[in-house]
């Protein structure tokens, strides 16, 4: 076993590009009026997000590393290094991140870590870096695990993790409007990436994608961004504060107020830190299921369009029943 | 790379980015007139009926009547943010008042009100 495999932190390394090209985008925006739009105080906060991210990884990153090697120790497996073994492990941890993605959509206790990235409604290039900085307490780290005990060193998956997340930075822009067919077909895109971050209906829970759009529409989570439903950038419920602690802990604290209100059982308190976000034990909140037949209701001509099928929709009533049946 | 050189390069470069960004005027509050202002209200909210709006003289917030009651909507940065008013408390400021949210994700709002302003909008804030 290579237990020595060293590669360089490429997210560090790629920091200049990311400054440089932030330069680029903006100075192409002021040049052209068109392909985004720039706001101090959202830039700061998205820029302090991402350096905090960077920070929390040199502070805790050990959590994630020692649990990694602890299951290397335990495996008999090992690929090696070779060029075709760094291919197969970048592709394996695109999948990986597909699906941790999708649980940070869909599991409020993730979600918390996830939503400060979709926090801002500005989307350029600053947005790529409102990252979080309590990813480690998602426990999320575990996905990684069937990659390691398969015997891809750990070191190699934290470096296709870094690559993916700067494949990734680029794509969060507004001066880009399509690649070509194939590129399209294939790659995660700005256009792809637009409609992720939309909180129109149509666009919630869709594009999980981080380098190939093939796993969205693999697993049925595929939507094109439409060119007449523009995408709305942001949260449903859209943040009023700049307060980098405030973005990072924000849903955190919903977490906790929540489950530790009175009167609930233990199931209701369960589901207010692991069912969907927009879950609530009185139907007083709305789930994306919710929030798009809302849509459809009001916009019926829009039913069976792309994000709006029926199999996407969720009655207000079946939502108290589907988390809160059975004994408590 | 050397954690000296990636602190001087992130604290360099959202310095620079920063300064850029406020001396190209990208700093400036929005400002809404009545019609956009219930524009910005039904895309946060697209559920609500609007009954009135009422935009302070700056254009930086308006007074939304709706059928779930009073809400306010206010600039953040080139946005828009929207709230109901059903948990806050109000202050007197020298300038207008200060709406306190007991909400983490969006603690307080100052309002450049005039007094005339000021009397009416604490007359229509109420739930």
């Amino acid at each position: 076993m290579k237990d020595n495999l060293i590669y360089p932190d490429v997210v560090q390394w790629a920091v200049p590009f990311f400054i440089a090209a932030i330069l680029i985008e903006f100075a192409w925006i002021a040049l052209k009026n068109r392909g985004g739009r720039y706001e101090t105080r959202d830039a700061i906060t998205s820029l302090i997000m991402g350096a905090g991210n960077v920070a929390s990884g040199i502070l805790l990153g050990f959590i994630a590393w020692g649990f990694f090697m602890f299951l290397w120790e335990l495996t008999p497996l090992d690929l090696g290094a070779s060029v075709w073994v760094v291919v197969l492990c970048f592709v394996l941890d695109d999948l990986r991140y597909y699906w941790v993605h999708r649980f940070g959509h869909r599991i409020r206790w993730v979600w918390a870590s996830h939503v400060n990235h979709h926090s801002s409604q500005h989307y350029n290039l600053t947005t790529a870096l409102r990252q979080t900085w309590t990813g480690t307490f998602t426990f999320m780290m575990i996905v990684r695990a069937p990659l390691i005990l398969l015997g891809f060193h750990p070191a190699m998956v934290l470096f296709a993790g870094g690559l993916n997340l700067i494949y990734q930075f680029w794509i969060h822009t507004e001066a880009i409007g399509k690649m070509p067919r194939w590129f399209e077909a294939v790659m995660n895109t700005p256009s792809h990436h637009r409609a992720h971050h939309g909180r129109n209906a149509r666009y919630l829970d869709c594009n999980y994608a981080g380098v190939f759009i093939i796993w969205d529409k693999m697993f049925g989570t595929f939507v094109a961004e439409q060119d007449h439903d523009r995408v709305d950038y942001g949260l449903v419920h859209n943040l009023g504060t700049f307060n980098p602690i405030r973005v990072a802990f924000h849903e955190w604290v919903g977490i906790w107020q929540d489950v530790t209100q009175p009167g609930l059982t233990l199931r209701q308190r369960l589901a207010y830190a692991f069912a969907p976000p927009g879950y609530s034990h009185d139907g007083s909140r709305a789930t994306s299921e919710m929030i798009k037949a809302d849509f459809v209701a009001q916009h019926p001509e829009e039913t069976g369009t792309p994000g709006l099928a029926s199999r996407n929709l969720q009655a207000k009533g079946d939502r108290v029943y589907q988390f809160d049946a059975g004994p408590s | 790379m050397p954690l000296e050189i990636l602190l001087v390069l992130v604290v360099g470069g959202i310095g620079g980015i920063a300064l850029l960004l406020h001396l190209s005027g990208r700093s400036e509050l929005l400002v809404m007139s009545r019609e956009e202002a219930r524009a910005a209200w039904l895309r946060h909210v697209p559920g609500d009926d609007i009954l009135d709006v009422t935009v302070s003289h700056t254009g930086h917030a308006a007074l939304v009547q709706t059928n779930e009651g009073p809400g306010l909507i206010w600039a953040f940065g080139a946005d828009t943010v929207a709230r109901h008013l059903v948990d806050f408390d109000l202050l007197d400021l020298e300038e207008g008042l200060a709406v306190v949210f007991h909400d983490y994700s969006a603690p307080r709002v100052h309002l450049q009100l005039t007094e005339a302003e000021r009397q009416r909008w604490r007359e229509l804030m109420r739930p």
